[in-house]
């Protein structure tokens, strides 16, 4: 959006981007998705211009993090299971996200005592275990980056 | 005959985002025509399609942290519902994961986040932000079920001074989960 970064192409993630259908094989959002106007219809577009089975990248703030407020900028505060959505929703959420992914991989990380203490390990390798932390410990033992893989399906 | 037919008439109900399954007998209302909705409209597209004062409640389950303006969205509950008529109104409690588990939450509420519509809400003062009042005739809040059999559910919904003291020092450790507001409608 702005001639001061590294940008190839400007243009503005909340509108449609000036690239074709299924143009990329990988599209990367790095601290992009927390600070859109419509988390759907940036989706969309992604979905968009990403080759069916093509993979995106999406790295945000945990909700539990102060990265997450500590910019004006963020509209979301987002969790590891936000994406569902677009995974593996009921039929009548298609309404709301006819853009469909698999969702690969999430990682969370922790800030770095909990890290060193184990959390982060279990976090990530129990599915059951990171919905416990997330609705019981993660305001204490708090969480700090979101990285979720999907695979676009067309 | 017709007089006793209009005393025994069945209440009006608005169940606005009704989702796949509407309350039995209310009139539902969504954005989303894959729903059981009877009539389509958005909240966030201006006023509803419905006349002052055409409903005895109005139900709104998990509507009010998704809109873009819950001051606009809560006054058009309070026209369109007949004085001394009910909103009961269900929403995520902040501390609750379920709050930012969905990527199209854009509040994250507590219990006294509609202060504003009270009389005398904040500090013993009418608040300016909007002119529609209501009372808060009901509040119950719920917590995740450890904290649940421990007590502290009962404790934060029968002592007001508790809820106050949970919100403030405990509740990122003793973790709400969802809330249930009914308002009456003051005209």
């Amino acid at each position: 959006m702005s001639r001061a970064t590294q940008a190839d192409v400007l243009c503005d993630w909340n509108r449609t981007y000036p690239f074709a259908e299924s143009t990329f094989d990988q599209v990367r959002l790095v601290h992009v998705i927390e600070e859109v106007e419509n988390i759907f219809s940036t989706l969309a577009e992604v979905h968009r211009v990403t080759r069916p089975g093509g993979q995106v990248e999406i790295i945000t703030p945990h909700y539990s993090d102060h990265a997450s407020y500590c910019s004006p900028a963020h509209r979301w505060h987002l969790s590891s299971f936000s994406f569902w959505f677009f995974t593996d929703q009921p039929k009548e959420y298609d309404y709301y996200a006819p853009a469909h992914f698999v969702q690969k991989r999430v990682h969370v990380s922790l800030l770095q005592l909990w890290r060193l203490l184990g959390f982060e390990f279990l976090v990530n390798h129990s599915r059951g275990f990171r919905r416990f932390w997330e609705y019981y410990l993660s305001f204490v033992i708090r969480g700090k980056v979101i990285t979720f893989q999907l695979e676009v399906v067309k | 005959m017709n007089g006793q037919a209009a005393e025994t008439r069945l209440p009006r109900i608005l169940d606005i985002g009704c989702g796949p399954t509407k309350f039995p007998g209310a009139i539902g209302a969504d954005k989303n025509p894959d729903t059981a909705a009877d009539v389509l409209c958005d909240v966030d597209q201006g006023s509803l399609p419905f006349a002052d004062n055409s409903f005895d409640q109005i139900r709104a389950l998990h509507i009010i942290e998704h809109v873009a303006d819950v001051i606009k969205t809560m006054e058009e509950f309070h026209r369109v519902t007949r004085p001394g008529g009910t909103i009961y109104l269900v929403t995520p409690h902040y501390t609750d994961a379920s709050s930012f588990r969905d990527p199209t939450h854009r509040w994250h509420l507590n219990s006294y986040s509609f202060l504003y519509f009270y009389k005398g809400g904040m500090h013993g003062r009418d608040m300016w932000y909007t002119k529609v009042r209501m009372r808060e005739a009901r509040l119950s809040v719920k917590l995740l079920s450890v904290w649940r059999l421990l007590g502290f559910e009962f404790l934060v919904n029968h002592l007001p001074r508790f809820r106050w003291f949970w919100e403030y020092y405990l509740s990122f450790v003793i973790r709400g989960k969802v809330m249930e507001f009914t308002f009456e409608v003051l005209k």
